[in-house]
């Protein structure tokens, strides 16, 4: 397993932004649903190592994140691409993703192919001289997307990652996640219910930080039926599991 | 491409260009290739020479992005200091002395955490330690000014008439205020980055390092009767030192990966 969560539990204070999720995954397009507030993207900050949990027990990759040593080697196999893409505004789509390449360590000499093997999954060949402030906003998505896969991570975290993109980018972004996840671990924090219709082979729904929902996109689909709050069917199990889950006062509904 | 999803995704809607050439070339896996020549960025010798040192090509192009050492803050630095030993050699005050901890404090402050590197989130999840990453940043910022105070300071002394005519005890003072800044430039430094890295923030930092030196200055003019009394005292190099450990300290705590909390 990629991911091994045990009763993880992330407070800020009073607030419990994640209420001791226990997971497991492994190879494979994992959707991570819920509304704002959720505890998504406190959540993928653990599994990026950004977050320490405030209690219980995380293993990725088969190692402890808690110790520096497995905490690097983590590091160097892991894609993050955060909510907030910070840039520098002077550097070029190369420069950006290259700077990010030498940080997760690739050995030099494969520096230049990896970047442009990562330009060029997102489509971003015509725009790799231009600089970052010039791009727009679905364009630096894409290069956030990039600088995340350009070590060919074996747990890839993208929190948000459809934000800003055209239709037709969108379709090419989901078919990127099936390729990656042939061998990887993707983990895709989203609002957008038919990304994860279309790319993801299991999603998980959250809810004040609990997982309230572990099963594959048909199932959610199932859960949906009858219930009318919706527009399309994953919208609807969607909304049905929320509601359950409110009502039985936030406890799993199906795992 | 054969592994490219988003052409993939076209050539499906039939609107893209088929990514395999006549007798079965790969043209996708030449293009890569032709790609990463023609986009081959070539590190200059400072980049080089750091990467070499530091025994990491990360940790260097991550020195190199530092905020505080950009172009446009450098020529501020210079200029400040430039003013700084006018003044002096006009016959003013050794202001060296007094800008150089003040200017390295806040640009330390300034060289590496939220609110000021762009992309700290992404940075953080990064195999090269964001702890080594603001270590290093912090070490050149305080070495560039440093020198450029340095090299004021002593220019100044060389043509002041203290500096050639030497002798007496306003050339003790004189050489002692070229380098004496050094140990109290330390020590707000420390102090500066501790108060940044524990509080989150540069602007705090900065302005806790700039107002404790400006209290320090004005209280050794009351205590002393010199405002150079705060860098040629040798009384005072120790309590120096302590705050320069100290704060050493604070930042080693208060940086550590299982502090953080937002």
């Amino acid at each position: 397993m990629n991911i091994e969560l045990n009763n993880v539990t992330r407070s800020f204070g009073k607030n419990k932004a994640v209420d001791g999720v226990t997971l497991e995954a492994g190879p494979g397009v994992l959707g991570l649903l819920g509304p704002n507030g959720a505890g998504k993207t406190s959540l993928l900050r653990m599994l990026a190592t950004v977050l320490p949990p405030s209690s219980g027990g995380i293993r990725l990759l088969e190692r402890d994140p808690g110790s520096t040593g497995a905490r690097r080697e983590i590091r160097r196999r892991l894609g993050y691409l955060p909510q907030n893409l910070g840039y520098y505004p002077a550097f070029t789509v190369v420069e950006f993703i290259e700077y990010f390449a030498l940080l997760k360590e690739v050995p030099s000499a494969r520096v230049p192919k990896a970047v442009a093997a990562a330009v060029e999954r997102v489509d971003l060949g015509t725009k790799a001289k231009s600089r970052l402030r010039t791009l727009s906003g679905g364009m630096l998505r894409r290069v956030g997307i990039a600088q995340a896969i350009v070590n060919d991570p074996e747990l890839l975290l993208l929190d948000e990652p459809t934000a800003g993109l055209d239709p037709e980018q969108r379709v090419g972004f989901r078919a990127l996640l099936r390729s990656l996840a042939e061998t990887s671990t993707v983990v895709v924090s989203t609002h957008l219910v038919e990304d994860v219709g279309a790319a993801c082979s299991e999603v998980a729904l959250m809810d004040t930080g609990h997982i309230v929902f572990r099963g594959a996109p048909a199932e959610l689909v199932a859960r949906g039926e009858g219930h009318e709050v919706g527009d399309a069917p994953l919208e609807r199990g969607y909304s049905a599991v929320l509601q359950a889950a409110r009502a039985s006062g936030k406890g799993p509904v199906a795992a | 491409m054969n592994d490219d999803p988003y052409r993939s995704a076209r050539m499906n809607e039939g609107t893209d260009v088929q990514s395999t050439g006549l007798n079965g070339v790969d043209l996708g896996r030449v293009w890569t290739g032709v790609a990463a020549e023609v986009w081959r960025r070539h590190p200059g010798p400072v980049e080089r020479l750091a990467a070499r040192l530091l025994r990491s090509p990360g940790l260097a192009r991550a020195l190199l992005t530092t905020p505080s050492l950009l172009l446009p803050w450098l020529i501020s630095t210079v200029v400040i200091f430039g003013v700084g030993g006018i003044i002096n050699l006009a016959g003013g005050e050794p202001l060296v002395w007094f800008l150089a901890p003040g200017i390295a404090a806040v640009g330390i402050a300034y060289a590496y955490g939220p609110g000021v590197d762009p992309a700290w989130e992404l940075a953080c999840s990064m195999p090269v330690s964001d702890r080594l990453v603001l270590l290093v940043r912090a070490v050149a910022v305080f070495a560039v000014n440093a020198c450029l105070g340095l090299l004021v300071s002593a220019i100044c002394y060389l043509l002041t008439a203290h500096g050639t005519h030497g002798g007496g005890n306003a050339a003790a003072v004189t050489a002692a205020v070229t380098f004496a800044w050094l140990i109290p430039m330390t020590a707000v430094c420390a102090l500066t980055l501790a108060v940044a890295v524990a509080a989150r923030s540069a602007t705090a930092g900065a302005l806790t390092g700039v107002f404790a030196w400006a209290v320090t200055v004005l209280g050794s003019r009351v205590s002393a009767g010199a405002f150079t009394a705060a860098v040629t005292d040798s009384a005072v190099y120790l309590p120096y030192l302590t705050i320069a450990v100290c704060a050493a300290a604070v930042v080693g705590y208060a940086s550590r990966t299982q502090r953080r909390t937002q």
